[in-house]
């Protein structure tokens, strides 16, 4: 008997425990309840996009019901589910797994519930929009920065190479295919496209037989980070310069990356803005309500860009 | 005492529940609703559905430790056989890869003579390893263009405002009772699990007991992977990493003993719930996901905590007790 009672006071205690952060009782009426259902909060970029999200619905006079999908596809399709069966009127998604939006959409379709994605991947469900970085036009002012900068260096060389991503990455594809069109237009020719797998210790072997083949390669992209860094690396171990002798850019304005541009250890990176990219989705949001038509950046795979913005010396320390 | 001791083995858990049941109207309203109740009852039934076999393991004495594995490789390989055959294909495909899977682990156990826990370790990233083979180009998909197929229904539905999901978990726990109490294999898994030595000597053999107890491990986390597929429309090789902790872990709260030769599965149905309605509980109350996982580690230790007392200053009689099956 004695044991019954120690472990329901320690349950008991437990619960004590959690029942002490207690928040208001919103109070109910007809105000538009947004559910938002997130990948991982653990995560800084995950934190700023439901921060972005949460203002922009409260300057709406909206209500948030927040959902923390814990990097796990289980827990992603139940926790959405549940927002749809709280009576959400709206549901903004950045799913964990694309493919597994399929049984969310579906019962959002039954409840008349509009889904809006936020980045990631759609699925291929038929959901109302997806907002993403413009990753085309990151890769268009990584460009321009590189030339600049080639430029400055008063290099001889026209000639640059471009690290990518795993090929299943469809949308980080684009960053590379966005640099590429836009160096050519400015009279480089991209001599090596090698993929580094997204990973830094292939970006660095990457990148050492690039400088191998084509030692007067004057400058680098990087599809991600990691491998922006280790291909500025490469550059480094190899003698040389990743600002002033191969202008190495890399993509998505990771810590290590900042760090490395305030090092002289990196020329520039590309940053995406998740905030604004939860915003973004609360704006669409309320056109899918009203039945307003949405304007497309993709119409096709119904896409909506957010704007990038180029990170080098100049402006690092603004940003982070 | 002895009776209270004995009672408390087989339904302490379930009081448990009950109270944890009886405060949620006041720390966390809402979690009464119906639909909340459905939800709660359709995710915990994958889980349940495995810790049913997984409760055969531990009362033999022995762990599977790569149920996790089988069920991401069940689920890639149903997936493929829907997209290639439909329902019927499906769930042949999810039957046959999880036997085969236990099969696999009593082989190497009774065969190879390597001890369950490094056996199901080693098959664990094995299992896995074939899984993210298969699913190189991409996890493998429920298309949403056969969201009115029979099968994609099997997860959403609901018969009698209980979700299907938990009704199957129901009928395997059924099953699994009567399996446990009722036949000798049961009978006879629990007297291996209190002493192999002792089996061996009264003619039990080995290898029928790990190929029925691992068989049957292998056999639940198929019909898991119909429930869990059809709920969340794709898998790959990293589908449900750490389900064995979370199977062991209901297993073992729910009284089954660690030592083998005590299996209870009214304990451990239980304690999947008592997991499940804390977990929901902790997230409505906006706990950080951190924060859920230290206080779920905590009444783990607790519970088992509780346990080891009792044990010790249990009347004398209580080593017969244990052996004795409490469900």
């Amino acid at each position: 008997m004695r044991t019954k009672k120690i472990a329901s006071v320690a349950l008991l205690g437990i619960l004590a425990l959690s029942a002490c952060s207690d928040s208001g009782e919103p109070a109910a009426d007809q105000k538009i309840t947004v559910g938002f259902s997130v990948y991982d909060m653990q995560y800084e970029f995950f934190q700023k996009m439901a921060k972005g999200t949460q203002d922009a619905a409260a300057a709406k006079g909206w209500e948030v019901k927040l959902h923390d999908e814990k990097s796990d596809e289980n827990e992603m399709v139940t926790g959405a589910s549940a927002l749809i069966d709280q009576g959400v009127d709206l549901l903004i998604i950045s799913p964990f797994k694309p493919t597994a939006l399929g049984p969310i959409i579906a019962k959002a379709k039954a409840e008349n519930v509009p889904v809006i994605v936020n980045d990631i991947g759609g699925g291929g469900t038929p959901y109302d929009a997806i907002v993403i970085s413009d990753n085309a036009g990151g890769g268009k002012l990584a460009a321009e920065f590189m030339d600049k900068q080639i430029q400055a260096n008063g290099s001889a060389s026209k000639n640059v190479a471009s690290i990518t991503c795993e090929p299943s990455a469809t949308y980080a594809a684009r960053r590379n295919a966005g640099f590429k069109e836009e160096i050519e237009a400015r009279g480089y020719t991209v001599v090596a496209e090698l993929s580094g797998n997204s990973k830094a210790e292939e970006g660095y072997k990457v990148m050492k037989d690039i400088l191998a083949k084509n030692p007067d390669v004057a400058g680098v992209f990087s599809c991600n980070d990691p491998m922006g860094v280790a291909a500025a690396n490469a550059i480094k171990d190899a003698g040389k310069s990743p600002v002033t002798d191969v202008v190495s850019v890399g993509f998505n304005a990771d810590p290590e990356a900042l760090t490395a541009i305030k090092g002289d250890l990196l020329a520039a990176t590309v940053a995406q803005d998740p905030a604004a990219m939860g915003g973004l989705t609360v704006t669409l949001g309320e056109q899918a309500l009203n039945k307003q038509p949405i304007q497309f950046s993709n119409a096709a795979e119904r896409e909506v860009f957010n704007p990038v913005t180029l990170v080098d010396k100049t402006n690092v320390a603004s940003i982070g | 005492m002895i009776n209270a001791g004995r009672i408390w083995d087989t339904w302490g858990v379930t009081a448990l529940l009950l109270l944890l049941l009886l405060c949620t109207p006041v720390i966390a309203p809402g979690f009464l609703d119906i639909e909340n109740l459905q939800s709660v009852l359709r995710e915990s039934a994958y889980v349940g559905i495995v810790a049913v076999g997984m409760t055969f393991a531990i009362a033999s004495g022995a762990f599977d430790l790569s149920v996790g594995g089988q069920l991401a490789l069940t689920s890639v390989v149903t997936l493929m056989a829907f997209n290639g055959g439909g329902t019927a294909a499906a769930v042949a495909a999810a039957i046959t890869t999880g036997l085969l899977c236990g099969l696999v682990n009593a082989g190497l156990i009774t065969q190879l003579r390597v001890p369950p826990f490094v056996a199901t370790l080693g098959s664990l990233f094995v299992f896995r390893g074939i899984a993210y083979l298969l699913t190189q180009d991409g996890p493998k998909t429920l298309p949403y263009e056969q969201i009115e197929a029979p099968f994609a229904k099997i997860g959403s539905l609901d018969v009698a405002g209980l979700p299907v999901p938990f009704l199957i978990m129901v009928a395997v726990f059924g099953a699994g009772w009567v399996l446990l109490r009722r036949t000798a294999i049961g009978r006879r898994t629990l007297a291996y699990g209190s002493s192999p030595s002792a089996a061996r000597f009264c003619g039990i053999s080995d290898t029928t007991i790990r190929v029925f107890v691992f068989g049957l491990v292998g056999l639940t986390v198929g019909i898991a992977a119909l429930t869990y597929i059809t709920r969340v429309w794709t898998a790959d090789g990293s589908a449900q990493d750490g389900f064995e902790l979370k199977v062991i872990a209901a297993v073992v709260l729910g009284g089954t003993a660690l030592k083998g030769g005590k299996g209870t599965l009214i304990g451990t149905f239980s304690a999947v719930f008592l997991v499940s309605v804390l977990n929901e509980v902790l997230v409505s109350r906006g706990v950080e996901s951190a924060y859920q996982r230290i206080v779920l580690g905590c009444v783990l230790i607790v519970a088992l905590t509780v346990d080891g007392l009792r044990t010790r200053f249990a009347a004398p009689g209580s080593f017969r007790r244990a052996s004795r099956p409490t469900s």
